[in-house]
């Protein structure tokens, strides 16, 4: 390793209480964007809304797995560090899976979905979008009021599908987070998703 | 603020644990979340979940209230508030509507709750079901698969027995059309409150190890039958100190003679309509 280890969190307990509340706040209010702008900056491809997530949840006791995108030696090493994670290499036993557009759709299909009588012992999805443009979504469910719209970009249909199939499974299913690099929103479990032209 | 202390108390660890523990709680509404509680410079019963949880969600800029039935200067509500001030330097209030973060022992504030504000409970006991099934084994199982029919047999078995539900706090409620919950030993009149309301609300029963959330927005039906349908309680007289007829108000025994006055419970909410009338 040549390269330097970037920095986390200057202050550990407040910037991290910070990133939890607006991760909180996202997933009590799903599709609603919110700015996440820790005071770091974390190793591409790794985005920094992406890192703030992991430094705040990630520990021993979650393992993380990474789409081969983000697989690089700087940010295995770093994430390794910051949260003394374990990588892991099957992603149907993580507890966290960072992933992009492309690989959202087979990292969903795979990720645990927790059992009958332990609905919360299921994964969490970090997906990495350039930006909140793109797909129109029209969402509802607890966290909102009425209807929500959303936009995100770059998921393709079959990724759709299988949320509305992860929707269906409720109170089994997995929670997913959008990062893009300095705003998150999330579609937890419970939120019903239509797309634009879906009946 | 007190020094060598991490910022509210927790260590980090501990907190990221509660915080994925929130998340899926919020994820899945209702629902228990199994937790490892820590022990905490107060007894269980003190309202440990209730702390642990605040803990976890505070920033520096929150402002923090904390009631214990309803009241701002009770023991338990003083020596959390004090707490946090010392632990996290947070600012404090008795204002409703200038808190971000309340804590509470068994009331929801009179006022209407907003989008940006959290409400953390502190609970006894988590479990619905756990007084007409002890095993945890068999409580999860009628969870899972949505058995709730010992609980409309206990509100039946009230009626049939004393003409009318008798359970006037803790009163059951179905979230989000799945999971029956305990929404803390509140009064039933401030069930409706739970229903649609702005604010997340979060739940943390510290002995019992278990958090659980429900989200703004969503659900929440009190159990009750077609032909005995869910209702609050109602006063014949009106709150002795400010006189409001819509707040839910405590019974004062003023001597042995049987005097006795109805005042507001909440004295935020009583003190300010106090304010206004004069």
């Amino acid at each position: 390793m040549s390269t330097e280890l970037l920095s986390g969190f200057t202050d550990q307990a407040r910037g991290s209480a910070e990133a939890f509340r607006v991760m909180l706040d996202a997933m009590a209010q799903p599709g609603r964007i919110l700015p996440l702008k820790p005071d770091f900056a974390a190793p591409a491809p790794l985005f920094d809304s992406t890192a703030a997530i992991c430094l705040t949840l990630c520990d021993y006791d979650t393992p993380l797995w990474l789409d081969d995108s983000l697989r690089e030696a700087a940010v295995i090493d770093y994430l390794r560090f910051h949260t003394g994670a374990r990588i892991e290499n099957d992603s149907s036993q993580a507890s966290f899976l960072l992933c992009t557009p492309a690989t959202a759709a087979e990292a969903l299909a795979r990720a645990s979905i927790g059992n009958a009588e332990y609905p919360d012992a299921s994964a969490t999805l970090v997906i990495q979008v350039p930006d909140f443009s793109g797909d129109r979504l029209t969402l509802k469910g607890p966290g909102i009021k009425d209807e929500r719209a959303f936009t995100t970009a770059g998921l393709d249909a079959r990724f759709w599908a299988l949320m509305d199939e992860n929707h269906q499974l409720f109170p089994l299913g997995r929670d997913v987070y959008f990062a893009a690099p300095q705003e998150i929103a999330a579609l937890p479990r419970s939120t019903q998703i239509k797309r634009e032209g879906q009946a | 603020m007190t020094t060598g202390y991490n910022f509210a108390y927790l260590n980090e660890q501990t907190k990221r644990m509660i915080r994925r523990a929130l998340l899926k709680a919020v994820a899945i509404p209702g629902y228990q979340v199994p937790f490892a509680s820590r022990e905490m410079p107060m007894p269980y019963g003190w309202g440990t979940g209730g702390v642990q949880v605040t803990a976890s969600i505070l920033t520096p800029g929150d402002t923090l209230k904390v009631i214990d039935q309803g009241a701002d200067d009770t023991t338990n509500a003083v020596s959390i508030r004090k707490f946090f001030v010392r632990t996290a330097g947070v600012a404090t209030t008795e204002e409703t509507e200038k808190a971000s973060i309340i804590q509470t022992r068994h009331r929801v504030p009179e006022a209407s709750l907003r989008e940006d504000q959290i409400l953390v409970y502190q609970v006894p006991i988590p479990e619905p079901l756990r007084f007409l099934e002890p095993r945890e084994t068999e409580t999860r199982k009628m969870h899972a698969l949505e058995e709730y029919g010992i609980m409309h047999v206990k509100l039946y078995e009230d009626i049939a027995r004393h003409g009318h539900i008798a359970t006037a706090y803790a009163y059951p409620a179905k979230v989000n059309g799945r999971y029956v919950f305990d929404p803390s030993p509140i009064p039933k009149f401030d069930n409706p409150k739970l229903d649609d309301c702005a604010a997340l609300q979060l739940f943390g029963a510290g002995r019992e190890k278990r958090i659980y959330a429900v989200p703004p927005y969503t659900k929440v039906t009190s159990l009750d039958f077609e032909d005995h349908p869910f209702s609050v309680q109602k006063w014949e007289e009106p709150c002795a100190l400010c006189g409001s007829t819509t707040t839910y108000l405590d019974e004062i025994i003023l001597d042995d003679k049987g005097k006795r006055m109805f005042v507001c419970s909440d004295t935020d909410h009583c003190r300010k309509a106090q304010e206004k009338a004069a």
